[in-house]
């Protein structure tokens, strides 16, 4: 009994940080086989999520969420009939693994964490199901689970990174679309394909998230894209939730110290007058 | 297996029985739901500039709970603030709303531990909020917020209680004469600021259009909260009788104050939202804020203030009317705002437009990577 109330609040020492990994992910190369999706699924035991059709091209995924961790976007364009072709864009969306990531910082309970790869992990046995981070994500990537209560994400397989394998999305990928490495390398091997894309003539390719934009962080897992994010269902400036976290605690304490102040003067002067 | 089409949506029917149509536990259904039903007439991606019309986030699971613990913290926090600045400033002067004030502030604060421990996913790991100190997150520092103001709050109203009568007994008022009233008003009034504080800006730390598009969400939750309060401890003493005329003056001038206050932020709130305060100004909740919120809250408070005998009993009857629609003009309010969060997530528009690059946040969009390019 004594051991279960105090046991959240042992701390262990953590593990030793290693190099950072990350995705990159290059939607060019996606063919839309959802292999990532299925064995995302089976890798990390995520139930199914029901079967229906959506009729929006061949995504009946449709988002991610708390049993959905790999997704791919499908997005069928037709041509203007001025010279743009009709094309088909598909990206295997997945946790961005932000560097300063809004889930983290709003978590009340600690259960949020980056881990010694430098991902964005929910300890599942500290989790409160408080539901901030689903809140806070403004990629609305988590989600709380109605089976346990928890809040549920990639995990970028943590349990296969430990014992040094590639992610199980990463390693199912036939086209290499997924790309799992360090952080830098993939930084590198992105720029370089960027380059190629554009000898090549696909002028509108460009990475989405490898470094940080204004108050937002640069993402551990990151993109090629060819369209506009928003085409992706992806925030074109994501926001820092905790950006202006100062400011509104200095107006909202600034507006009760004021108000307390004039109600202890008129307190003080009593009624009259 | 044959294809059937229900409402516009393709169902398939296999093996003689009907393959049940989004069935009731599927994980993001009400996601799934929204966007089939929200399909772009063209059935074309990206043609609008947008996924088929699915939400880019996901919608807040706060609910009810939440909602009316907003109202109770703030009505118990309001009324904890005032009874000890009246305590603090008019001593016994005031001894009345010192009174009311801390039974109020006890009584509102009952029901708020129970409605946040059953919004949890996992109630019974409530006392995790509590295993680290984070202030950079804003529910943090406001369990531990509560975990003090209970403290302050529980113990005053019980030296109120044992000094009042109803618990009298000897042994007991010796012990709580060892309480120090004074100094725990004191130390009490950090914690009251921090929970009169903290609700707006908790929820204006989200990705959510409605609450983070503005910086004054906190400031309007705290004025709500002082106007609740003060409302709970004028229906205290008014319904309770006896002589409490000068003390009623002088809440009235408080909630004037405080309705003024609450007023400049509410329009504050609503001027720097732009679109994103959609869903409280005109959507779902536009008659529960302008109604509820601004109407029976703010503007009819003040008018029966004016209108009202200033002596006896009709004086007493109008307070009492008064205050109960302050109350209920600060639940509303709350209650708008916590659920106008879950319209907001799913308003593509709203989303899209709070997410348009600034120079604080110039984003990694196709213009933004040209120009570094």
């Amino acid at each position: 009994m004594l051991e279960r109330l105090t046991y959240p609040w042992e701390r262990p020492e953590p593990p030793a940080p290693q190099e950072e990994m990350g995705f990159f992910t290059d939607t060019t190369l996606c063919i839309g086989c959802k292999a990532c999706e299925v064995a995302c699924k089976q890798w990390n035991q995520l139930p199914a999520d029901g079967f229906h059709w959506t009729g929006n091209s061949y995504d009946n995924t449709v988002t991610l969420s708390d049993t959905t961790w790999r997704h791919v976007a499908f997005v069928e364009q037709l041509g203007d009939g001025e010279g743009r072709p009709d094309r088909w864009l598909m990206m295997s969306d997945v946790c961005k693994h932000c560097v300063q990531a809004p889930c983290q910082e709003s978590c009340p309970t600690g259960a949020l964490i980056y881990n010694e790869f430098g991902d964005v992990y929910v300890q599942q046995d500290i989790c409160n199901g408080c539901g901030y981070c689903v809140a806070a994500c403004p990629f609305g990537v988590l989600d709380r689970s109605e089976a346990d209560g928890l809040a549920h994400k990639c995990t970028l397989c943590y349990d296969r990174q430990k014992d040094g394998m590639t992610p199980a999305c990463a390693k199912a990928c036939p086209t290499e679309s997924i790309k799992f490495g360090p952080v830098s390398e993939l930084h590198q091997i992105a720029r370089r394909r960027v380059e190629q894309l554009h000898e090549r003539g696909e002028r509108d390719a460009y990475l989405y998230g490898t470094e940080a934009a204004g108050e937002y962080s640069a993402l551990n897992s990151f993109f090629l894209l060819k369209d506009h994010p928003n085409v992706y269902n992806l925030p074109e400036a994501p926001r820092r939730p905790a950006a202006h976290l100062k400011t509104n605690y200095l107006w909202s304490f600034g507006a009760a110290l004021g108000l307390a102040a004039v109600s202890a003067l008129l307190l003080r002067r009593g009624d009259e007058g | 297996m044959n294809v059937e089409t229900k409402s516009g949506v393709e169902t398939i029917h296999g093996d003689g029985a009907a393959v049940e149509w989004l069935p009731a536990f599927t994980p993001a259904s009400d996601i799934v739901r929204y966007a089939t039903e929200h399909r772009t007439p063209t059935g074309q991606a990206g043609a609008a500039g947008d996924y088929y019309g699915v939400p880019m986030l996901k919608k807040p699971k706060w609910r009810w709970e939440i909602a009316l613990y907003f109202f109770f913290e703030g009505v118990s926090a309001g009324a904890f603030l005032l009874a000890s600045l009246a305590e603090l400033v008019g001593g016994r002067r005031y001894r009345n709303v010192t009174r009311a004030g801390y039974y109020t502030s006890l009584a509102a604060l009952l029901p708020c531990a129970p409605l946040l421990i059953a919004d949890l996913g996992r109630p019974s790991r409530f006392h995790h909020m509590l295993r680290v100190f984070k202030p950079t997150s804003p529910m943090n520092l406001g369990a531990w917020a509560l975990t003090g103001y209970g403290m302050h709050a529980g113990l005053l109203a019980t030296k109120q209680l044992t000094g009042d009568g109803p618990v009298a007994a000897e042994p007991l008022k010796c012990v709580s004469n060892l309480i120090p009233a004074r100094l725990l008003g004191v130390t009490g009034l950090p914690f009251a600021f921090t929970m009169l504080s903290y609700p707006g800006v908790l929820l204006s730390t989200t990705s959510t259009p409605v609450w983070s598009r503005t910086r004054f969400l906190g400031a309007l939750f705290a004025c709500g909260s002082v106007s609740t309060g003060a409302a709970a401890l004028s229906l205290a003493l008014a319904a309770g009788g006896g002589d409490n005329e000068r003390a009623l003056n002088v809440l009235e001038k408080i909630e004037t104050v405080a309705a003024a206050f609450e007023g400049a932020t509410l329009a504050a709130y609503v001027k720097t939202s732009e679109g994103a305060a959609r869903p409280l100004t005109e959507g779902r909740y536009s008659k529960l804020f302008w109604a509820g919120a601004v109407g029976a809250g703010l503007v009819l408070p003040v008018l029966l203030r004016a209108a009202s005998p200033k002596k006896g009993r009709g004086r007493r009857v109008s307070t009492v009317v008064r205050s109960l629609m302050s109350l209920a003009g600060g639940l509303a309010l709350k209650w708008a705002v916590t659920h106008a969060g879950r319209e907001s997530a799913v308003d593509v528009e709203a989303t899209h437009a709070a997410t348009r690059p600034t120079e604080e946040a110039p984003g990694w969009g196709p213009s933004q990577s040209k120009q570094s390019a």
